[in-house]
């Protein structure tokens, strides 16, 4: 009996049962994964792309229409303020966005059953778009700094402040689209949250427009912190203690990152 | 024997039904047919609609240490024409991207309605999306900045024209544009044209010129000066241009739109 089990064993193995692990097998599965992310964007990359730096390079252009005389003060919010404006739109529409397209195409269950970590699916999903929107944002910046006359000081704070922020956009809008199944749902709630980018949120102009209350929602909030820690990047004493903004920005990348992880790690 | 008893059940009709009474049945089932299946979204597209009257109202003053009233004469005539277009121009063409996506387009193009009825039934709902939160949005910017309103009856056909034209529009980019992602980056853009790229919230004046020049030749802008003209006295000069463009464009729209849905594929 053992004698014909044994050599049979061996034979009948199949070549996926044998679970992979480790940072190759990792990185491997996060390759893979982020061409099949480009290839499934690819029809569209270029579209995308051209929408993505006319949003940014047209927002610049378009809150200096807003103001009969835009003053030096007005022309610095705006010039720094739109390349946070230009993010947020990748993590918070883009993002959910794809994943609803593909529970709306029935592709999502498909996805999430490939012999690949999860992990190395969002972190693929997450590059992917973050290169996408990074030209839109770039754009944006020099586009408005030019219009506006706008000299940029760049400093070491830009790097870690764009990271983060880049970040904190994509983590809090994955696990967004993960929890809310429903894809209109989602829909109303990233128009929601671009509508409170755009209009109600002090990254464009002062802080000092809002009421006291009101200000202190938006310190909580991450859309506010994200715009100071981004322009103490960009300018030289406008922005002085970032602190505590880049500690609202990490705890709402944790949350982000925990409430995907939560629901990547759940089965159904 | 058997076949001269069944054939009278089994005789189709052949006759094409036309004639008034026929429309009218036609109009009354795809207005139904509308509203049912937007029937979860009409509660929360009001609610929608009442909140980008009001947000833009509201938030269009905290870009301003202290608005000027003029800024907020003129956004608070502005606004209304948002509201206008919203379901016709913006969310329509999404909508009926969204149906070609799932499969249930060539359903809905084959009810055996006509063409103009079944879009007689879809300005109706948008003119009913529109106009309560049109109304909403005035009596806040009453509230809020007591702009010098003086609202004349030529509201009714301003109001009628604009959602026509922005409905007919968002037709023909759902219908005359096949492929339902390049209908939703055209939506995308237009959002943003909306907002930003046409006179309608703030004057053309503090656009760059070519802009504005650009502008004549577009409806946006000129919606907003119908609506304009309607709400307040001696702001908008030279309004009867403006209903020629609007109109003009309302129609060419309407003729692309209905040239493509009695397309056959």
């Amino acid at each position: 009996m053992s004698t014909t089990t044994e050599p049979a064993a061996a034979v009948a193995v199949p070549e996926g049962a044998l679970l992979r692990r480790g940072a190759r097998a990792w990185l491997h599965g996060l390759v893979d994964m982020m061409r099949f992310e480009w290839a499934n964007i690819r029809p569209w990359a270029g579209l995308v792309f051209v929408v993505q730096i006319m949003m940014g390079v047209g927002m610049s252009i378009m809150y200096g229409f807003f103001y009969p005389e835009v003053d030096p003060t007005t022309a610095m919010l705006i010039a720094t303020g739109v390349p946070t404006l230009a993010l947020v739109p990748m993590g918070f529409v883009l993002v959910p966005g794809n994943v609803s397209n593909q529970r709306m195409a029935g592709t999502f269950d498909f996805i999430w059953s490939l012999p690949v970590p999860r992990s190395a699916q969002v972190t693929a999903s997450f590059l992917v778009n973050a290169a996408l929107a990074m030209p839109g944002t770039v754009a944006a910046l020099l586009v408005g700094a030019w219009r506006y006359d706008v000299d940029l000081h760049l400093s070491g704070v830009l790097l870690p402040a764009v990271l983060l922020s880049t970040v904190m956009c994509v983590s809090v809008g994955y696990g967004m689209a993960l929890v809310v199944p429903n894809p209109l749902v989602i829909n109303l709630i990233t128009n929601a949250i671009v509508f409170l980018v755009l209009l109600f949120t002090p990254i464009v102009y002062p802080a000092a427009n809002l009421p006291g209350w009101y200000m202190r929602i938006h310190e909580g909030l991450p859309f506010y912190p994200m715009a100071q820690v981004i322009r103490a990047g960009l300018t030289e004493g406008v922005v002085t203690d970032v602190g505590g903004h880049f500690l609202v920005l990490g705890v709402w990348t944790v949350l982000g990152v925990a409430l995907t992880t939560w629901v990547v790690g759940r089965r159904h | 024997m058997t076949t001269a008893a069944l054939a009278p059940a089994a005789a189709p009709p052949t006759t094409l039904r036309s004639g008034s009474s026929y429309w009218l049945t036609g109009y009354s089932a795809m207005l139904r047919w509308h509203l049912a299946s937007l029937r979860m979204w009409l509660a929360l597209m009001m609610m929608v609609q009442i909140l980008v009257g009001v947000g833009y109202v509201l938030g269009f003053a905290l870009f301003f240490d202290e608005i000027p009233p003029l800024a907020a004469l003129w956004v608070s005539t502005g606004t209304p024409v948002l509201n206008l277009v919203l379901l016709g121009l913006l969310l329509g063409p999404q909508l009926v991207a969204g149906t070609k996506q799932q499969g249930g387009y060539d359903f809905v193009q084959a009810l055996p309605v006509p063409r103009s009825a079944a879009t007689a039934a879809w300005y109706t709902v948008t003119l009913l999306a529109g106009v309560p939160a049109m109304v909403v949005t005035l009596v806040t910017a009453e509230l809020r900045y007591h702009p010098a309103f003086v609202v004349s009856p030529m509201i009714v056909p301003a109001t009628l024209l604009v959602v026509f034209t922005g409905t007919m529009m968002g037709y023909a980019i759902a219908h005359a544009i096949r492929n339902p992602m390049t209908t939703q980056l055209i939506t995308q853009v237009l959002v943003f044209v909306v907002m930003g790229f046409a006179p309608i919230l703030f004057p053309a004046q503090q656009m760059p010129a070519w802009l504005a020049e650009v502008n004549e030749w577009l409806p946006l802008a000129h919606m907003a000066a119908v609506i304009r003209d309607a709400l307040t006295d001696g702001l908008v000069t030279d309004v009867g241009r403006s209903y020629v463009v609007v109109a003009v464009w309302g129609v060419a729209s309407g003729w692309l739109a209905v040239r493509a849905l009695g397309r056959r594929l």
